[in-house]
């Protein structure tokens, strides 16, 4: 299974066109696009949510033509909403996050696919169960302990829980893609004289690009997306992420419908763009890391 | 070497562990730890109070219904999203012309957070112009219309059901992927030998697709158990904690009643859990080696 064969599933031209085939194509057609219409109706909910005034779903409900097309939900959940700062907060959760995890996840996966040792096995088990662990089973503990660290209410708890977290994945999927790379290519350059770190920075990771692509999509789509650890480690509006921001909104804008829509559009604009430009290795990265949730 | 080897492996192991261990598995010990006192997550002070937490989840009718209710879940979640998730990658599996972009549409919620679909099905839930109701009304069913989120018999069942609009994408991936692995001259071969599609579908492609089906179960079942934030925001596990999973029970004990001594012995039971599931999972990788290739 490659990216290639990937990509190219299910648009392989038909050769041969007979009747009963042909049948058969318009019922999939038909299916498929009644389907994909209902589907796709939570996501037309909240368009035509974000573009209709409060006035507007009062009188005529959520599910029709927007009258007049009204922006002014954007502008209100930006500014008023306060969509600015839950937006900056979560890109400076996101980004070093997705880095630092998957730096550390190349390391380690480094050692488990060229430098084994006793043990090395059992250890990359550990490792990797974390992806397993519901998120709860530390909850308490993390608390405390960044409530001692005066830490809590600071996006510091949400950027290094989400590295640790990050860690088993990026692992696992960086070993697997390190063994597809054969021993001789590192064998020859520690005859060079290379140390493993020049192995790893100079042979390694410039032909990593695609599992690299495949980790930067899948960490920052989870970590941007993450709503559990924001609500146990901050409390003041100032360092709310978005997707907890998008929640209070809701609280202090009750009926406010068009506002919340136009913020659950802008809160998933990174994620959409990351989808839209890089499917094929966010695709590629589900069924590879399958097992994380 | 060998020696030189081992240190590089210690040292780039080194920050990776050290992060894992500090956040993820101390953490760990220490909630079984909290989970013998009855420490209520302000005060200095706790006490010892050895296995009472755990003789109070046994008679804690609150407990069993939030197992119940998981258990449900999980049930729901291995057939409603695997089965729409097969059935439809099967139909895309067809090579009908422009099946990339039904692909796209199927795969797009996959990106979204929870925070933003559990937002939009609100708003299909909505007792007055949600688009159930809505439908059922232009339909004459006034009848049968309910508030979904707030009716006790309803609640779970819809917070399952938008749950499953998001998951029906991954479990398409994962089988699409498997799908492709699966050589056409087998499925040919068999409908030449006279066999008809459901046959062939049934003998040939059903048991060639087990590995994916063991990956879509597995998530199916451990996202079940991580099933938090979607009830958050639908119906924080009411109404009389009808929709209350074991995630959402242990965190409303601890972050909302402050009994994080209870909190953690229920967290103590989602690691056990966890731990089964882990693994029934680790035996079956071994058969699922050729999907990470």
């Amino acid at each position: 299974m490659t990216d290639q064969t990937l990509i190219q599933s299910g648009s392989i031209p038909s050769q041969v066109v007979h009747p009963h085939k042909r049948r058969r194509q318009i019922l999939m057609y038909t299916f498929l696009t009644i389907l994909v219409i209902i589907y796709s109706l939570p996501l037309i909910g909240v368009v035509l949510s974000s573009l209709k005034t409060t006035g507007d779903i009062a009188k005529n409900g959520l599910w029709t033509k927007p009258n007049p097309v009204n922006l002014a939900n954007f502008s209100e959940a930006w500014k008023e909403g306060n969509g600015h700062t839950y937006m900056v907060n979560s890109f400076l959760v996101t980004i070093p996050a997705t880095i630092l995890s998957i730096t550390l996840g190349v390391l380690a996966g480094y050692v488990f696919s060229k430098l084994p040792f006793p043990g090395s096995e059992a250890l990359f088990l550990f490792i990797i169960a974390g992806m397993f662990f519901p998120p709860q089973i530390v909850l308490i503990p993390l608390f405390r302990f960044f409530n001692a660290v005066k830490l809590y209410d600071t996006l510091w708890p949400m950027i290094i829980v989400h590295i640790a977290f990050g860690i088993p994945i990026c692992t696992l999927i960086m070993r697997n893609f390190f063994s597809t790379i054969p021993n001789a290519i590192r064998e020859s350059a520690v005859i060079d004289g290379a140390n493993e770190l020049q192995i790893l920075t100079r042979v390694m990771l410039p032909v990593s690009l695609p599992a690299l692509a495949v980790l930067a999509t899948l960490q920052f789509t989870w970590i941007w997306n993450d709503f559990l650890w924001p609500i146990i480690f901050t409390q003041s509006d100032r360092w709310r992420t978005i997707m907890v921001g998008l929640i209070t909104l809701k609280g202090q804008y009750s009926v406010a419908y068009g506002v919340q829509g136009a913020l659950a559009l802008i809160a998933s604009i990174p994620t959409l763009l990351i989808f839209i430009f890089f499917q094929r290795y966010f695709i590629r990265g589900l069924t590879l890391g399958a097992v994380k949730g | 070497m060998t020696q030189n080897k081992r240190l590089w492996a210690a040292i780039f192991l080194a920050i990776p562990l050290l992060f894992y261990i500090v956040i993820v598995i101390i953490p760990l010990f220490s909630s079984f730890y909290f989970s013998l006192t009855d420490w209520n997550g302000f005060n200095a002070a706790y006490h010892f109070i050895g296995l009472d937490n755990f003789k109070k989840i046994i008679s804690d009718p609150n407990f069993s219904n939030a197992t119940k209710n998981t258990i449900l879940w999980m049930a729901a979640a291995i057939l409603v999203p695997s089965v729409g998730g097969l059935v439809i990658a099967l139909v895309l599996n067809e090579g009908i012309k422009g099946s990339s972009v039904y692909k796209s549409l199927f795969y797009l919620p996959i990106c979204l957070s929870l925070a933003v679909v559990g937002q939009v099905w609100i708003w299909i839930y909505q007792p007055d112009w949600g688009l159930i109701n809505t439908v059922l009304r232009a339909a004459h069913l006034d009848n049968l219309t309910l508030a979904w989120l707030a009716n006790p018999n309803t609640a779970l069942a819809a917070v399952i059901l938008a749950w499953s609009w998001q998951q029906v994408g991954l479990a398409m991936v994962i089988f699409l992927a498997g799908l492709t692995s699966i050589p056409t001259e087998l499925t040919e071969a068999s409908q030449i030998d006279g066999a008809s599609y459901w046959q062939s579908l049934r003998h040939v492609v059903v048991p060639l697709l087990s590995p994916a089906t063991v990956v879509v179960i597995a998530l199916a079942v451990i996202n079940s158990l991580k099933s938090f934030d979607i009830v958050y925001i639908m119906t924080q596990g009411g109404p009389f904690h009808k929709s209350d999973t074991l995630a959402m029970f242990m965190y409303l004990q601890s972050f909302k009643s402050y009994y994080m001594g209870y909190g953690s012995a229920i967290a103590v039971v989602l690691f056990a859990i966890a731990l089964v599931i882990i693994s029934f999972y680790f035996r079956q990788v071994s058969s699922l080696e050729h999907l990470y290739d």
